[in-house]
């Protein structure tokens, strides 16, 4: 979708904040967050890219300005709401007088807990594309949930990696798992930025490598 | 069961913005305290899960894989080849590291990791991402003014240096493999990880020659 999330190449935003102190959580409420994310049990039919839809459809305005993990609050709200968990007017009611968070206990031993999760699949079908192909992502990217970016729409690259066949995001926003042949392509800068212009093709010194799926591209 | 419904999200997303109180910590508060009731949520777990990252799992890791790889030519090109199972000697694992895959400075380049479409990041050897990893400026800025943002981060690249930019779309992490310093061949592989920064590893700092105690 074309939400307020898609920030690559966006323009007018400042300096990056360098001079953050170096440490896990910068206050008690973040990490109590990323906790709850984490030790959750998950309604069933949830997965990472319906989450990740979840949060590009916080409103602009929020998306932009709230904190991060004000977004992930907001997304699994959201998201527990829409599996019917509970609703709005519980969790208004909650926000008047929460009971106090922690357990006042021991913490339970996380280490042995939540492994990863692969995304790779063996497919029947061979990949399209072989190293070195050039390739042209699609101009209209998809309505829904997409991982293709939409700096590189419509612009030419060259396939540098395969990486096998992994479960396409698109499908799984929606429920479906299906594997596609996923890509690293390799853009030129100048190919995507009009300041980037004038690099002749022995002299470009900047590249932009992004992940993408099969049916994202077609030859270019 | 989800409904798998964009407007419905988004709905319920404008429905929030009227009804929730603005503070962040009282909004999280009130997740957590309902989650409880509900049955669907052991507080003691997610103090754990606080206390595992808050102390345990850090960049510190990330820092033992690319010490052992400056001295272990074979284990380098394990690493490269496949990131995954090179970090398997480790016994990392952890959320977000399924599909690791790490890549080389060298004299000539330079590797810089961004996610513009959210915030991926190798949490399992690297832990949580600072806050300018996830900032609008930074996703919008590194594919675009890639020098410019490591000019801010004090990484002055020569314009000969080619510079690649990796935007985190996939399920696959990246970790960037910084050059190894001169003069740290008396170095142990403690002693090279202790000279490895969080930001060499997402490509936000490059040169790691160990200070000598003297301003430069």
């Amino acid at each position: 979708m074309d939400g307020p999330h898609d920030l690559g190449g966006r323009q007018g935003f400042g300096p990056v904040a360098v001079g953050e102190v170096e440490e896990s959580f910068h206050s008690a409420w973040e990490a109590r967050m990323w906790g709850i994310a984490r030790a959750l049990t998950r309604p069933a039919g949830w997965n990472i890219d319906w989450w990740r839809h979840g949060r590009e459809l916080i409103d602009p305005a929020d998306y932009l300005t709230r904190p991060y993990y004000d977004q992930w609050m907001q997304t699994y709200t959201a998201l527990l709401i829409d599996s019917d968990v509970f609703s709005v007017g519980e969790l208004a009611a909650a926000a008047t007088a929460p009971a106090p968070s922690g357990s006042g206990g021991e913490p339970v031993d996380v280490a042995a807990l939540g492994g990863s999760t692969r995304f790779d699949r063996d497919i029947a079908t061979a990949a399209r594309f072989a190293i070195g192909d050039a390739v042209r992502a699609n101009t209209l990217g998809t309505a829904g949930h997409t991982r293709l970016p939409g700096y590189v729409r419509g612009r030419a690259g060259v396939i540098d990696h395969s990486y096998g066949a992994h479960v396409l995001p698109d499908a799984s926003a929606r429920g479906e798992e299906r594997a596609e042949p996923l890509y690293s392509v390799k853009f030129a800068a100048d190919t995507l930025w009009p300041e980037a212009k004038g690099r002749k093709a022995g002299d470009r010194r900047e590249w932009v490598y992004v992940d993408l799926w099969e049916s994202y591209l077609e030859r270019a | 069961m989800s409904s798998y419904d964009s407007e419905k999200v988004a709905q319920i997303h404008r429905e929030l913005h009227s009804h929730l109180p603005s503070e962040s910590a009282l909004r999280v508060k009130a997740l957590e305290s309902l989650l409880v009731e509900k049955g669907l949520l052991d507080p003691a777990t997610v103090d754990g899960w606080v206390e595992f990252y808050a102390e345990k799992v850090g960049p510190k890791r990330g820092a033992q894989v690319v010490a052992r790889a400056w001295r272990d030519p074979d284990f380098k090109a394990r690493l490269l080849a496949d990131g995954t199972e090179a970090v398997k000697e480790f016994g990392f694992d952890g959320p977000a590291h399924a599909h690791l895959r790490v890549i080389e400075n060298t004299a000539t380049t330079h590797n810089l990791v961004v996610c513009t479409l959210c915030s991926c990041y190798p949490h399992s050897i690297l832990g949580i991402p600072p806050n300018w990893y996830k900032s609008a400026e930074y996703r919008a800025r590194a594919v675009r003014d890639p020098r410019g943002v490591l000019a801010e981060f004090g990484v002055a690249l020569d314009d000969s240096v080619e510079v690649r930019v990796w935007d985190s779309t996939s399920e696959v992490r990246f970790m960037v493999l910084p050059e190894r310093p001169g003069d740290t061949d008396d170095l142990d592989e403690a002693g090279l990880a202790a000279l490895v920064t969080r930001n060499a590893m997402v490509g936000t700092d490059r040169d790691l020659t160990p200070a000598t105690g003297t301003a430069s």
